[in-house]
């Protein structure tokens, strides 16, 4: 206890050096925890608009469906699932989707499509899916022989709202499925070849032209908070009971975007480690220094009786109780700084796009390992910094550190 | 200079005091050149990922074929085009390309893909191809019947190696169909998806046959001499090559996304590299606040003896210019041997599928001299300015205060 | 695919093919495949026929009529079910229509098409277009086949060297005397049976004796098989040119 004491008002009573080591302390903190903070925000800000404006945070498909897509794998009793969803009130928004490929033609063109049937009010509630939609309108109603058709698959028909489109496929019972449609609307998604391939009708519409009255393959779900896509889809997973029907997470469906994020994040974290060994140093510098100006001081010490060991607790100890404070005052600065920047955001001087949104601010946020990890390491680094001067400290004969200064 | 002599000289004489000082500025430094080497790096090994798999770091194209892939599109002028590239000092490499739809056959089933008529010299160059062959050979002695498929494919049309299969393709003018048959001669695996499942490769010549446009080719595939080239929006080569309904377009356009991630990367990049650079001030802040504050009392015995406040501040300033010099030496040393070591092993990165291309599993830092100049040009100036202020409160403390201060 | 040719050849395009007998091969079984192949010949033909498609997922019969004139031009019209009711198909030489009723569109198949399925079925668009040139394509040779009938005869076609065809041989089977059709079996080049075709319940039609019936099966795919039984046909009379025009399609029926 006496240890406390001593090691306090020596941090007190050497304003100064107490100053400048606890400055790259804080410094080293603050800006850690900063970073963090908004190297996560805005990664997970990007993962969240990607996923919300798209494909949805959760995916529920026949269990081989994500494997080998097939037109016969679908899911029957949906509405049965819907009310399962809407009794989870962590999730946002959901919609069904069915998929299928077939041959478009306009006047003289023709050409190979990707069918989607959406649910224009669910699509557009769950994945902003009118902001998609760059000329023309959207679906007059859910029953409309109405299509939206993707930018390059405009340019490969030579076709433009108004015009007639007839659609070939086949149906789920094996007939040919055709049908006259009018091109209300032209989308854009920001993927050049999908674009190219892109058809988009209602999916009542769908479910008639390719017989699949009752069967939808696909239902997508935005959930309200991102980090909690594991165990929404664990709880969805126990609701549907089923092991025909599951549901998976984007990190399953989204594997291309996922790599991408995950490049990033190792990325990241060879820089974290540059950052935090630098902190480490400025410690290091601070801490050494400190001690091995004052050997004097703990000559005088040691010749008063105290013990070696104690001498190397009081050095700790007074480092630690300085790195704690600087943790303290580091959170409240930094928590302050990411607060502020995940409302606010930082605005980029060039917004950027990814998937054909784009991206104006970087936000930040708040969560606990942009403490806890730069916490540990300020501890870690003072302590094993201070503990070799320490040592040196502890073992100095007492009239040869009296006698330099 | 007196005073220049003198704080060199207070400088060596506590050498423990300087020593951890500056290389904790060094160190510092060496970090700044280190990222900066990094940051470039992985970029570069993400663009040169993504364009050396297959698709190169521009292309040429006829204006139309392009979105359309209309096969009658091809190239105008394409003996002109190839002769300039040649000569061009900015181009390292290039492959002419036949790229149409097709249907490929074996006695299980039918596939759609996309099949590339190459010339495999020069394609070696620009693809990976030749590298990721598991199977069989890339492009032997001229046979005639090769086709090199990736392994999914393989799978799917359950053949393997000298297996028969049937390329069949819609003729240019007149759409006939073309049928070939062909031996698989090689398999490649990628690990992705699409590169796996979509591609057949077969000789220029015979993909020139089977579609009748003889030896007119749709796509040439580009490769500088400086992987950056392909982002200068503003090179001359676009406009050269854009000529009659040609047109040059850089990797960019063809692959947006990748520019996309790109710029995600180079805004988290910058990000770090603010925040690595006040941790770096931080650090010359300490040091040197530490260096000059515990010798309080030696700099009012200076001034007891009759040292003039500015000589005081002078020697002060000059002293903190001396402890940045030594640090920038010793920094940049540091810097440079990290570099090396790096340069030579890459940090890992594992191997991570995306966007259709496969990601080098090493980013190897970029070394230039700029990062030596600008970067040791900074901690001097920046040491020097940190030093301003206890120089100041040296120079109007008061000599009893001064010697008061015993640490 | 070479044996879905066979079989669209064997249904009612009639197309002339001109014989060169090749070195290399065995005459006398080039003979029987010639007259094999002569069954289904014919300047001109007429055919009402029934399609059963049989796949893991679903089941369909269609009813389909078909003219052909020379080997350049070929009609076809699907009469049941009622939802495919009017849809038609208009051969003429390498370019080919397919009309849909329903939207009364007449959409060209565009080249990429081509091998594309026709109107829903294991049939390519491809097979009604090109030319049959199946006697020139193989060498032929008859075989003893072990656990054969004894009264049948066995020819195995090995295809030419350097020939688009992915076969590595098909065996027919051909009842010896009267030269008509029981199976034909294609084999890749290791020898697995990859397809099956079976040809039954033999009939007269007009002055021609052919099998009815032709089963496809692909031997590797559970659950798939078609089926094509001959309710009518007629061989070598004379046939209106017009049912071989664009507007031919249109026609309510």
């Amino acid at each position: 206890m006496i240890i406390f004491k001593i090691a306090f008002r020596s941090i007190f009573r050497q304003k100064r050096r107490s100053i400048l080591t606890a400055l790259s302390m804080f410094g080293g903190f603050f800006l850690s925890a900063f970073f963090i903070g908004f190297s996560d925000g805005s990664y997970n800000q990007i993962i969240n608009m990607f996923t919300r404006n798209n494909l949805g945070h959760i995916q529920i498909h026949e269990s081989t469906y994500l494997d080998k897509p097939s037109l016969y794998k679908t899911i029957r009793d949906y509405e049965d699932i819907y009310k399962k969803l809407q009794s989870i009130k962590e999730v946002d928004a959901f919609t069904p989707r069915i998929y299928s490929a077939g041959i478009v033609s306009v006047g003289e063109k023709s050409t190979g499509v990707k069918i989607t049937g959406v649910d224009p009010k669910r699509e557009n509630i769950a994945t902003n899916f009118n902001k998609k939609i760059y000329e023309g309108d959207v679906f007059s109603d859910e029953n409309s022989y109405e299509v939206i058709i993707g930018k390059g698959l405009a340019k490969i028909l030579k076709a433009s709202p108004g015009d007639d489109l007839v659609v070939i496929s086949q149906g789920a019972d094996g007939s040919i499925a055709n049908d006259s449609f009018k091109i209300v609307g032209l989308s854009k998604s920001g993927n050049e070849l999908e674009d190219r391939i892109t058809m988009y009708i209602p999916i009542k519409v769908a479910q008639e032209l390719l017989t699949l009255q009752g069967r939808i393959h696909e239902i997508a779900i935005t959930i309200k908070k991102l980090n909690t896509v594991p165990e929404i889809t664990e709880l969805i997973n126990e609701k549907i009971g089923s092991d025909k029907i599951i549901a998976e997470p984007w990190q399953a469906f989204a594997k291309s975007f996922y790599n991408a994020m995950q490049a990033d994040v190792e990325g990241m974290w060879v820089m974290l480690v540059i950052i935090m060994f630098v902190v480490a140093v400025g410690v290091l510098n601070t801490v050494l220094m400190s001690v091995l100006e004052r050997r004097r001081e703990y000559g005088v010490l040691k010749a008063m009786g105290t013990k070696p060991g104690d001498i190397i607790k009081l050095i700790l100890v007074e480092i630690n109780i300085l790195a704690v404070i600087c943790i303290a005052l580091g959170s409240i600065a930094a928590l302050g700084i990411n607060y502020y920047l995940s409302i606010h955001g930082i605005t980029l001087a060039e917004p950027f796009s990814y998937g054909g949104m784009y991206f104006r601010h970087m936000t930040s946020e708040i969560n606990l390992r942009s403490f806890v990890i730069p916490a540990v390491i300020v501890i870690l680094s003072a302590t094993v910094v201070g503990f070799f001067p320490a040592l040196k400290a502890a073992k100095t004969d007492p009239a040869k550190a009296m006698r330099t200064h | 200079m007196f005073y220049l002599k003198l704080a060199w000289r207070n400088i060596l004489r506590n050498k423990r005091r300087t020593i951890i000082a500056s290389i904790a500025i060094g160190v510092g430094l060496a970090s700044l050149i280190l990222t900066d080497g990094l940051m470039i790096g992985m970029k570069n090994n993400l663009v040169e990922s993504a364009t050396s798999t297959l698709l190169g770091q521009a292309q040429i194209h006829n204006k139309d074929f392009r979105i359309t892939r209309d096969i009658e599109k091809t190239i105008v002028a394409k003996d002109d085009i190839t002769r300039k590239l040649e000569s061009d000092p900015l181009v390292t490499a290039y492959s002419e390309r036949i790229v149409s739809l097709g249907m490929i056959t074996s006695p299980s089933t039918a596939e759609s893909v996309i099949v590339y008529g190459i010339d495999p010299e020069t394609e070696k160059e620009l693809s990976k191809i030749d590298d990721r062959i598991i199977e069989g050979t890339y492009f032997g002695e001229n046979k005639g019947r090769e086709i090199i498929i990736g392994s999914k494919l393989a799978e799917v049309l359950e053949v393997t190696l000298g297996d028969r299969i049937v390329i069949t393709v819609a003729q240019a003018f007149g759409g006939d169909l073309s049928q070939e048959m062909f031996r698989v001669s090689g398999i490649y695996y990628f690990d992705v998806k699409e590169m796996d499942n979509g591609f057949a490769f077969i000789r220029k010549d015979k993909a020139g046959t089977m579609l009748n446009i003889g030896n007119n080719i749709h796509e040439i595939a580009i490769k500088f001499s400086d992987i950056r080239i392909a982002e200068k929006k503003d090179l001359s080569f676009w406009g050269e090559y854009s000529t009659g309904n040609n047109e040059a377009v850089s990797w960019i356009t063809i692959m947006p996304e990748l520019k996309n991630i790109l710029d995600m990367t180079d805004i988290s990049l910058y990000m770090m590299g603010g925040i690595l650079f006040f941790v770096v001030i931080f650090g010359i802040i300490n040091s040197l606040f530490m260096s000059l504050y515990e010798r309080m009392f030696e700099f009012g015995i200076l001034k007891a003896v009759g040292t003039r406040p500015s000589g005081l501040r002078k020697l002060i300033i000059f002293e903190a210019g001396w402890l940045a010099i030594v640090s920038i030496v010793i920094g940049v040393i540091i810097g440079f041997v990290l570099h090396l070591l790096l340069i030579r092993n890459g940090i890992d990165y594992g191997g991570i599928e995306f966007a259709g291309t496969f990601m080098h599993d090493k980013i190897y830092p970029v070394m230039n001299i700029s990062q030596y100049m600008k970067y040791p040009v900074f901690v001097f100036i920046f040491t020097i300015v940190v030093g301003l202020y206890p120089a100041w409160v040296a120079g109007k403390m008061k000599v009893t205060d001064a010697l008061r201060k015993s640490m | 695919m070479k044996n879905l040719k066979i079989l669209f050849f064997c249904l009612t395009l009639f197309i002339s093919v001109s014989i060169s007998i090749k070195a290399n091969d065995d005459p006398k079984a080039r003979e029987i495949v010639n007259k094999v192949d002569e069954l289904y010949r014919s300047g001109s033909s007429y055919g009402l026929f029934e399609m059963e498609i049989i796949t893991p997922h679903w089941s369909r019969k269609l009813k389909i009529k078909s003219w052909s004139l020379g080997k350049e031009k070929t009609f076809m019209r699907i009469l049941e079910p009622k939802k495919e009711r009017g849809m038609a198909t208009l051969k003429l030489d390498r370019e080919m229509w397919n009309y849909l009723p329903k939207t009364n569109k007449v959409m060209k198949i565009p080249p990429s098409m081509m091998m594309g399925s026709w109107m829903g079925s294991d049939f390519t668009n491809d097979d009604l277009v090109k030319e049959y040139t199946y006697l020139e394509d193989y060498n032929f040779e008859i075989i003893k086949l072990e656990g054969g009938d004894a009264s049948h005869t066995y020819v195995k076609c090995i295809p030419k060297e350097g020939l688009p065809i992915i076969w590595g041989h098909i065996i027919i089977e051909v009842k010896e005397k009267e030269n008509i059709p029981v199976s034909q079996k294609y084999f890749d080049e290791k020898g697995n049976l990859m397809r099956e075709m079976y040809f039954k319940e033999t009939k007269k039609f007009g002055n021609r004796v052919i099998p009815s019936v032709m089963e496809l099966i692909p031997t590797k795919k559970k659950g798939k098989k078609t089926i094509i039984r001959y309710i009518d046909a007629k061989f070598g009379h004379k046939i209106d040119k017009n049912i071989f025009a664009l507007r031919n399609l249109r026609k309510r029926i």
